[in-house]
């Protein structure tokens, strides 16, 4: 049998795809995956949109709120917007986008779609650590701090547990599961032992919520994001490798310890810095990859187009828990885990057996 | 059976003497002013009129609730484990215990007062949850695997939790009666509450009785089971309502308190081996042995506050969920 190999020019992309070229790095971009990105992005600017206008006690119109953007407008639409609506925004976009490129490479990492930050314990974690820091002092730049220390021992924790059974399918998220319920009876403990303020002013952190967030925490998640971001998609092309089998991905150059290591410090930064602002809405990092993934529809590890769909369903949930039972704020966390729920379990009963890749 | 009697009784007098001591030590042993030594003189009738107090109105009904619902979780866990045939199984992880809090929250909300109709409700509501469960098992490779059915109930807690979060936000006088429910602890419960407890947790074990032998069978595989002239889809029913029954009552009891269905039979078979007839009545005196462990922890350990109880069988439960699940092969029902 003839074997058929189609040689192009080395300068010529594969049909589908982009062939990005600057000096000697060259980078295959898939057209189907840059136009769902282009219209994710559409969406989110939609929706900050629509979240800035609608709802609250105090609808803006559009026009308005786009003069305020500006930087012109009245005193009350940019007081309202500037100072109240935007930063609640910006805070949801930055965690959205963190939690969901944190999401997209544990899924991969672990070759499992159920294995996100939040099922393995990495929440219960960094949620445990901010709440150590509320409960013993009260400065607020600390939390972020305290939760990657969270989200790590977490993480180092369930894979060290999970080590000796091999780390990939179920038992290690049941491992995960069984580390997050210590870490989140740690919590428990602390804001039983609290004295009262201490325990609501830590209280968002348990249930997941945007309220209040500080100005400070937020310009250290986009801070932080800024850094994280490039380095999750670095590192996604470097894990598309891995969709084979080891073997072939060593073969191919991929050296296999080294990756998993840099990966698994990238999704505890990522994930750490979302928890931090906005509390465990781990729900985010399971959803947002499955809807690029869905988008895409081709194989790879669709990182920037997990960050963007997370940021939307971010800015949609917080916006839904704000407006859908209009004076009582039903905290985004809740809002996540009622639209998640039900799509976690029938990911859990209905395909089991397919991977990520 | 000779060797049956032979690894039991040992194992139940151990058990039965160490439940006798610790509900002793919980009687003497406390988080306030009144020591060891003055509750043992008040035990023998010379206490003054606090120390009376403190050892027969705080301690004794704690330590009767305790008995009380170690002995309904202990029991759910092991009838739990195998029905669905699994030793992960635990009424808190498959969501039984989520089911039945979302239940009560669901009618306070409504409008009920939370003593009256509480166990009711939560019975029933654990009663559905335990449906969904078996429901869930019985779907094709779902059933097989142990650990995929622990993530549907992680799953569908996590969905109910949040579910009665909603409710809760909407409704503060009914957050206010639930914020202490919810966690899950034996303290500062009225002793109208033991007296609730009871007529459900004797149903239900009197429920178990005839159970026990069907259930030893339909280990050995579901054809052995119908043709040793047993029906297999009545047990299962049965024994599901006579779960929802003792985790509903000890739900309502003491609200939510985790991980000890899955401690106790892991500690059961360690003793003395899989055999549900030998299990069973092992964790009768294990499942309160554990939970007043725990309690005298929760009081000891950062006396003279005290921890709630959930925190301290999470830390005693997630460890050997762990270990269960890191074991080369799990162990089949």
């Amino acid at each position: 049998m003839k074997s058929m190999v189609v040689r192009r020019p080395s300068h010529m992309a594969p049909a589908g795809f982009w062939l990005l070229r600057l000096g000697p790095w060259t980078q295959l971009v898939s057209r189907r995956s840059f136009v769902a990105g282009a219209l994710l992005l559409l969406l989110l600017a939609c929706a900050c949109l629509v979240s800035l206008t609608f709802g609250g006690s105090r609808p803006i119109p559009v026009k308005d709120a786009l003069l305020v953007l500006a930087g012109q407008g009245d005193a009350v639409s940019r007081l309202l917007i500037n100072t109240l609506r935007m930063p609640r925004i910006l805070a949801a976009v930055l965690t959205g986008a963190a939690l969901g490129a944190a999401g997209c490479l544990m899924q991969t990492l672990a070759r499992n779609r159920l294995a996100t930050p939040g099922i393995v314990g990495l929440d219960n974690g960094a949620t445990a650590f901010a709440v150590a820091s509320i409960v013993a002092t009260s400065t607020s730049l600390l939390p972020s701090i305290l939760a990657l220390f969270g989200a790590a021992t977490a993480a180092v924790l369930t894979f060290a547990l999970a080590s000796g059974s091999g780390s990939r399918g179920y038992r290690f998220i049941v491992t995960g599961i069984g580390v997050g319920a210590m870490f989140s009876a740690l919590t428990n403990l602390m804001l039983s032992q609290a004295p009262i303020d201490a325990a609501n002013r830590a209280y968002p952190w348990t249930v997941g919520s945007l309220n209040g967030t500080s100005a400070v925490a937020i310009r250290a998640l986009a801070a932080g994001l800024f850094f994280g971001l490039p380095w999750a998609c670095l590192l996604g092309r470097q894990l598309a490798a891995m969709g084979f089998s080891e073997r072939v991905s060593i073969s191919l150059g991929v050296r296999l310890g080294a990756l998993r290591m840099t990966t698994l410090a990238a999704t505890v930064w990522l994930t750490a810095l979302g928890v931090a602002v906005a509390g465990p809405v781990g729900l985010v990092a399971l959803i947002a990859p499955e809807i690029a993934r869905y988008l895409a529809k081709q194989r790879g590890v669709p990182v920037l187009n997990s960050a963007w769909s997370g940021a939307l369903l971010m800015v949609v949930a917080d916006w839904a828990g704000r407006n859908i039972l209009s004076p009582i704020e039903v905290p985004v966390g809740i809002v996540m885990a009622i639209i998640g729920g039900p799509y976690l379990i029938w990911i859990v009963l209905r395909q089991p057996d397919r991977r990520v890749q | 059976m000779p060797e049956r009697s032979r690894h039991l009784a040992p194992m139940l007098s151990v058990a039965g003497v160490g439940l006798v001591l610790l509900c002793l030590i919980s009687l003497l042993i406390g988080a306030g002013d009144v020591g060891a030594w003055r509750s043992l003189e008040t035990l023998f009738g010379q206490g003054d009129e606090q120390s009376r107090f403190v050892i027969y109105g705080l301690r004794w009904p704690r330590t009767e609730l305790a008995v009380v619902v170690g002995i309904a979780l202990g029991a759910a866990g092991v009838l739990l484990q195998s029905v669905t045939r699994n030793t992960l199984a635990e009424p808190g992880l498959l969501g039984v215990s989520a089911g039945s809090s979302f239940a009560v929250v669901m009618a306070i909300s409504l409008g009920a007062s939370a003593s009256s109709l509480a166990f009711s409700v939560a019975v029933l509501g654990a009663l559905i949850g335990c449906l969904l469960v078996m429901a869930v098992c019985r779907l094709r490779g779902v059933g097989s695997d142990p650990v995929r059915l622990i993530l549907a109930g992680a799953a569908f807690s996590g969905f109910l939790s949040a579910l009665s979060g909603l409710l809760l936000l909407r409704d503060q006088r009914t957050a206010d009666e639930m914020r202490f429910w919810v966690i899950g602890s034996l303290a500062g419960r009225p002793v109208e509450t033991l007296y609730a407890a009871l007529p459900g947790l004797i149903c239900g074990l009197i429920l178990m009785l005839p159970l026990v032998r069907p259930l030893a069978a339909l280990a050995l595989g579901e054809a052995l089971a119908s043709s040793l002239g047993h029906h297999p889809q009545r047990v299962r029913l049965g024994v599901l309502i006579v779960v929802a029954m003792l985790v509903g009552t000890a739900n309502a009891a003491a609200g939510p308190i985790g991980f000890l269905g899955l401690i106790v039979p892991f500690m059961a078979r360690r003793m003395v081996g899989s055999d549900i007839r030998q299990t069973l009545w092992l964790s009768l005196l294990l499942g309160p042995s554990v939970l007043l462990g725990a309690d005298i922890v929760s009081r000891l350990l950062v006396s003279p506050y005290e921890l709630p109880i959930g925190v301290v069988t999470a830390f005693i439960g997630a460890p050997v969920l762990i270990a269960t699940v890191r074991a080369q092969r799990l162990p089949i029902l």
